[in-house]
C-alpha cells in the first residue's frame, strides 16, 4: 500500500494548468501584498488575498506536492488570522509571506523542468512553515480557545472506527497539565488513536515505528486492540496493538505523517479544556462525545466549505451556542440564557427556511426549562446541526444562481475527497464572464507571422507582373487590371499584418508588474525609502520587445536605487525629501516606444566619471582634457566601468550599463541619458514598436542592390565631385555646414570598383548615423525605400558582421541589410 | 543476530525486525520464566512487541534508549 509515485508526468495536461494557474496566482499574490502595505486596513483586499492563497493551496493539494501545499497552508492560516482580525497586518508579515511565495514560486519553477520537488525541499519548506506558524503565534491576539476554526477532527477515515472518547485521562498528570499551559500560549495538540490494521505486516508496516516517528510526539500508549490471546495461540502476524498519542504537530504534518494509513488514524484538535479536567465526568463527557459527534464523518461536506464564509459564520454561531448550553453553572437567569439561545436558533432557522425547526427547538427548550439544564437542547442542537449547513448551502446555491451552481458540484465532487484535507479552489467569477480572451501558444502567433511575412513578398511580385505583361507582351489592359488588384491585395495584406501585430503586441505593464517588488526588496535591503511612480503602463509594444526589455530595466533600475538615490540622512541633509522618487515612464511616440526612468537621486559627477574612466583605462589624458560633461556621462555606458565604492550584490560590478546598451543595441533601441549632479538622473530608452516590419532603403552599388534600415539613414545628398576634399587618407565634404567624413560603401565591403557619378558628375551620398557619429556613405544610386520582413542571417553567413540580415524581395531577389554600426 | 536467545534470557540488539518475532515466540512458548533484555535495544518490531505483551514477560533491563523506555515501560510492566 505504498503511494503511488509522486512525479506526475510533466504532460499532465492537469499538471500544466496547475502550472500556469499558480503562476498567475503567485503574481496576483505578490500584488495583493504590497497593495496591503499601503492600506493595511482593506478589508477586501485581505479577502482577496486569503482566496488568492487558499485557492492555490486547494490546488497545490490535487497533486502530490505536500513541501507546497504545506507552506501555502501555513500562509492561509495567517491569514486567516489577519482577515479574522486576530492580527495586524505589517510589513514583517508581509515579507514573510513574500518569502514563501517565493518558495512557493521555485518550486513551481522546479515542478516545471523536472516534474517533481526535490526531496531536499521538504526541510525548507517546513522551517517556512513553522516560521508562519511562529509569527501567527507570536502576533495572535487571541491564539486560545478559537471556537470558530476549531472544527476539531483534521483527518478521519470515513470508515470510522468508532468514536471513542479520547482517554486523556491516560495521560500523567504532569504532561497533561504541562500541555494545557502549552495550549494557553497557542499551541495546538492533537490526540490520535491509531488503529493500525490486523494485516499490515504484511504490507512492510512496522505502526510502532511510525507512532514513534509522529511529529511533535509528547507522549505515546501502546495498547492491545483485543485482549491479547494466551502466548500459545497469539498469531505474531496479526496486528493485534493499538497507538494513543498526543502531539504538538502541526496538522498538516501529521497528516502527512500518516498519510499511507489514513484510514488507520482518528486526528481530535485537543480542545484545553480537556487537558484540565482530570476525571472525564458525566457532563464533560457528554460535551466531548458531542464534540466528536459534530466531528464525525457526518460533517464531512460541511467541512468541505468550512471555508466559504456563511458557513464558518453559521458554524460560529452554533458553536457559541453549543458553548452557552454546555456551561455548568447555574445562575438564577438560567432560564433567560436558555431561552436567548432558543431564539437565536429559531431565528436562524428562520433565516434559511428551515420551518420544522421551530416546534423542535421549543419543545427543547420547554423540557430544558424544565430541567434547568441545557443539556436537552444542546441534543437538538447537535443532532441537528447539519441540517443548518445544508440549508445555508441549498439557499446560497439558490441565489448565486449559476456561478454557485458550479460550486455546490465542485463541493459534492469534493466530499469524498475531504479527508485528504483537499479543496478545490472554486472562484465563482470563473464561470460568469466568460473567457473573453485566448490563450494562444506563441509559436502559432509565429506561423501567422511568417505567412503574412511570405504573403506581403509575394504581393510585391504583382507589380512585376504587371510590368511584364506589358514590355514583355504588350497586353496594357491586363497590366492596369492586376494592377488594380494587386492594390486591393495591397490593402488586405497591409491590415492583415497590422492585425497580426496587434495580436503580438503586450503592455509594458508585463514588465512594469515586477518593479514594485522589486523596488520594495532592493530598498529595504539598502535602508532606503523609495517612492516609484509607474507611468504609462498600457502602452504597447510587440511582445518580443516587451521581453528583451526587462533585463535592461532591471539593470538600470537596481543602479538608480544603490547608486541613484541616497539613503533619508543624506536626503534630509541635502534638504530633499526623505523618500526618493523613481519614475518609470513608457509612452508611444510615432512609432517607437520610449521608456524613460527617472531618478530624484544624486546625479552622476561627471569628474567622477572621467577620472574612474582614465584609471581604468579606458580614455586617455588628452580625452580627459578635453571631454564635456555629458560625453563623460555618456562613458558609464563604456565596459568595465563602475562607479560604486563597494561592490555591494545589487550593482556595481561594472557590467550593468554596457550591458543594458547592447541589449537595446541588439532590438534597435537607443539608451541616452541625462544627469544633473545632486538632482537625479534620467535614462531614456527609445525602442522601435515591432522589429517585425524594418523600413528599409534600397540603394545600389556596383550594381548590386543593399538594404539600409532607415533608422540609421540621416538624408541622401548629391555631392558634386568637386566638393568632396581628401584630408590625408580621408575623404570628407562640408555638408550644411559641417564637415561630414566621406566613405565609399565600396570599400567597406571590398569591392574593387569606385563609386559611379551620375551624369552631373554628383556622387550620392547617403547620410547614416553610425552610433552618435554621422557618416556620408557614397553609393551609385539610390532606389525605393520598402517594408519588408527581415530575417536573420543562418548558418555560416551568421558571421558576416557587415549584414545584420536578409529578406526577399518582391522580384524573388535577395536584399542584403546592411548593418551600418557593425561595418563602420 | 537481533536476538541473542540465551538459556533463559532473550538480549536484544539494535533493531529487531519482523523475521525475528516467529522466532521469539516460539522461543517465549518453550519456557516459562524467562526473561528479556532490553537495554541495547534501539527499536524493535511492532510484531515483536505485540508478542512481549502477550507473553507477561519479565524485563530485566529497560532499554537504554530513554525514549523507547518511555514507550516500553507502561506497556509492559504488568
Amino acid at each position: 500500500m505504498k503511494a503511488s509515485p509522486s512525479n506526475p508526468l510533466p504532460s499532465n495536461p492537469l499538471l500544466e494548468q496547475f502550472l500556469a494557474e499558480s503562476h498567475e496566482l503567485l503574481e496576483g499574490i505578490g500584488q495583493k501584498l504590497m497593495q496591503l502595505e499601503d492600506a493595511p486596513t482593506d478589508q477586501s483586499l485581505v479577502n482577496e488575498l486569503f482566496r488568492m492563497v487558499h485557492t492555490h493551496k486547494g490546488n497545490s493539494g490535487l497533486f502530490t506536492f505536500p513541501e507546497m501545499t504545506r507552506v501555502l497552508h501555513a500562509g492561509e492560516d495567517l491569514l486567516g488570522e489577519v482577515r479574522n482580525g486576530k492580527a495586524a497586518f505589517s510589513r514583517e508579515l508581509a515579507d514573510r509571506l513574500l518569502d514563501a511565495m517565493d518558495f512557493v514560486g521555485l518550486l513551481l519553477n522546479e515542478i516545471e523542468s523536472t516534474g517533481r520537488i526535490d526531496a531536499s525541499r521538504a526541510a525548507d519548506s517546513a522551517r517556512l512553515a513553522e516560521s508562519l506558524r511562529a509569527l501567527l503565534a507570536v502576533i495572535s491576539v487571541s491564539a486560545t480557545i478559537d471556537p470558530a476554526g476549531s472544527t476539531p477532527v483534521i483527518a478521519k477515515s470515513a470508515e470510522a472506527t468508532p468514536i471513542e472518547l479520547p482517554p486523556l485521562s491516560e495521560i500523567p498528570e504532569a504532561l497533561r497539565i504541562e500541555a494545557f499551559r502549552r495550549c494557553g500560549g497557542g499551541e495546538k495538540f492533537y490526540w490520535i488513536a491509531y488503529q493500525p490494521a490486523p494485516e499490515c505486516f504484511f504490507q512492510g508496516d512496522d505502526p510502532f515505528h511510525r507512532a514513534r516517528q509522529t511529529p511533535g510526539l509528547l507522549w505515546g500508549s501502546i495498547l492491545p486492540s483485543e485482549p491479547l490471546p494466551p502466548l500459545a495461540e497469539l498469531d505474531t502476524y496479526k496486528c493485534s496493538l493499538k497507538f494513543h498519542l498526543l502531539t504538538a504537530g502541526f496538522h498538516e504534518e501529521l497528516v502527512e505523517h500518516f498519510r499511507y494509513v489514513p484510514d488507520q488514524v482518528t486526528i481530535v484538535a485537543v480542545d484545553p479544556l480537556w487537558l484540565a479536567i482530570s476525571e472525564c465526568e458525566p457532563e464533560n463527557t457528554f460535551r466531548i462525545e458531542n464534540d466528536l459527534v459534530s466531528a464525525s464523518p457526518v460533517s464531512a461536506p460541511e467541512r468541505s466549505l468550512e471555508f466559504t464564509e456563511e458557513t464558518a459564520a453559521l458554524t460560529q454561531i452554533l458553536t457559541v451556542q453549543e458553548q452557552i448550553l454546555a456551561l455548568e453553572d447555574r445562575p438564577a437567569w438560567l432560564c433567560g440564557r436558555l431561552k436567548a439561545v432558543a431564539a437565536v436558533l429559531k431565528n436562524l432557522a428562520n433565516s434559511l427556511g428551515y420551518a420544522e425547526a421551530e416546534g423542535q427547538i421549543e419543545a427543547s427548550l420547554a423540557a430544558a426549562v424544565a430541567s434547568a439544564r441545557g443539556l436537552p437542547l444542546l441534543e437538538w442542537l447537535n443532532a441537528h446541526q447539519s441540517q443548518f449547513t445544508s440549508r445555508l448551502v441549498a439557499q446560497s446555491a439558490e441565489n448565486a444562481g449559476q456561478a454557485s451552481a458550479e460550486e455546490v458540484a465542485t463541493s459534492a465532487v469534493a466530499t469524498p475527497a475531504a479527508d485528504d484535507g483537499i479543496k478545490f479552489g472554486r472562484r465563482a467569477e470563473d464561470n460568469q464572464s466568460g473567457p473573453r480572451s485566448l490563450k494562444v501558444d506563441q509559436a502559432k502567433i509565429d506561423r501567422l507571422m511568417n505567412l503574412i511575412g511570405e504573403l506581403v513578398v509575394e504581393k510585391n511580385a504583382l507589380p512585376y507582373l504587371a510590368q511584364r505583361a506589358e514590355a514583355q507582351y504588350g497586353v496594357r489592359e491586363l497590366s492596369r487590371e492586376i494592377k488594380g488588384q494587386y492594390s486591393v491585395i495591397n490593402r488586405i495584406a497591409d491590415e492583415m499584418q497590422d492585425a497580426i501585430m496587434q495580436v503580438r503586441m503586450m503592455a509594458v505593464s508585463i514588465v512594469f508588474q515586477r518593479f514594485p517588488r522589486l523596488v520594495r526588496d532592493t530598498s529595504r535591503k539598502l535602508g532606503k525609502e523609495v517612492r516609484l511612480v509607474l507611468e504609462g503602463e498600457q502602452t504597447e509594444a510587440d511582445k518580443n520587445i516587451i521581453e528583451s526589455l526587462a533585463d535592461p530595466l532591471i539593470h538600470i533600475v537596481r543602479n538608480s536605487l544603490d547608486h541613484g538615490l541616497e539613503t533619508p540622512e543624506v536626503r534630509r541633509a541635502c534638504g530633499k525629501p526623505e523618500t526618493g522618487t523613481l519614475t518609470i515612464r513608457a509612452a508611444q511616440q510615432a512609432d517607437r516606444v520610449v521608456i524613460e526612468i527617472i531618478d530624484d537621486g544624486k546625479g552622476i559627477d561627471p569628474a567622477v566619471i572621467k577620472q574612474k574612466a582614465y584609471v581604468k583605462g579606458l580614455i586617455d589624458e588628452a580625452t580627459l582634457e578635453r571631454i564635456g560633461d555629458q560625453e563623460a556621462i555618456n562613458l558609464i555606458f563604456a565596459a568595465g566601468l563602475s562607479t560604486a565604492e563597494v561592490i555591494s550584490d545589487l550593482s556595481g560590478r561594472g557590467v550593468g550599463m554596457d550591458v543594458v546598451r547592447s541589449a537595446v543595441q541588439k532590438i534597435n533601441g537607443t539608451v541616452a541619458i541625462e544627469s544633473e549632479l545632486g538632482k537625479g538622473t534620467s535614462i531614456r530608452i527609445s525602442l522601435p514598436l515591432s522589429m517585425a516590419v524594418t523600413q528599409v532603403m534600397v540603394i545600389e552599388s556596383d550594381g548590386q542592390l543593399f538594404g539600409v534600415p532607415m533608422d540609421n539613414v540621416v538624408e541622401t545628398i548629391r555631392v558634386p565631385r568637386s566638393a568632396i576634399h581628401a584630408i590625408k587618407q580621408s575623404l570628407t565634404a562640408v555638408l550644411r555646414g559641417r564637415i561630414v567624413p566621406l566613405k565609399s560603401l565600396n570599400t567597406l565591403l571590398g569591392i574593387p570598383s569606385l563609386p559611379l557619378p551620375n551624369s552631373d558628375d554628383e556622387l550620392a551620398v547617403l547620410l547614416v548615423q553610425a552610433g552618435s557619429e554621422v557618416l556620408g556613405l557614397m553609393v551609385d544610386s539610390f532606389k525605393e525605400t520598402i517594408g519588408l520582413i527581415q530575417k536573420p542571417l543562418g548558418g555560416f553567413l551568421n558571421g558576416l558582421s557587415a549584414y545584420s540580415g536578409s529578406a526577399l524581395m518582391g522580384d524573388g531577389s535577395v536584399l542584403m541589410i546592411l548593418n551600418i554600426r557593425k561595418m563602420v | 543476530m537481533p536476538i541473542a536467545f540465551k538459556k533463559n534470557r532473550a538480549v536484544f540488539q539494535d533493531e529487531v525486525s519482523v523475521e525475528e518475532a516467529e522466532g521469539l515466540l516460539e522461543w517465549l512458548q518453550k519456557r516459562s520464566a524467562a526473561k528479556v533484555d532490553l537495554s541495547a535495544c534501539s527499536h524493535l518490531h511492532t510484531a515483536n512487541l505485540q508478542v512481549l505483551m502477550a507473553a507477561k514477560i519479565e524485563i530485566s533491563s529497560w532499554p537504554r534508549n530513554i525514549e523507547l523506555r518511555a514507550w516500553l515501560e507502561p506497556a509492559l510492566k504488568s
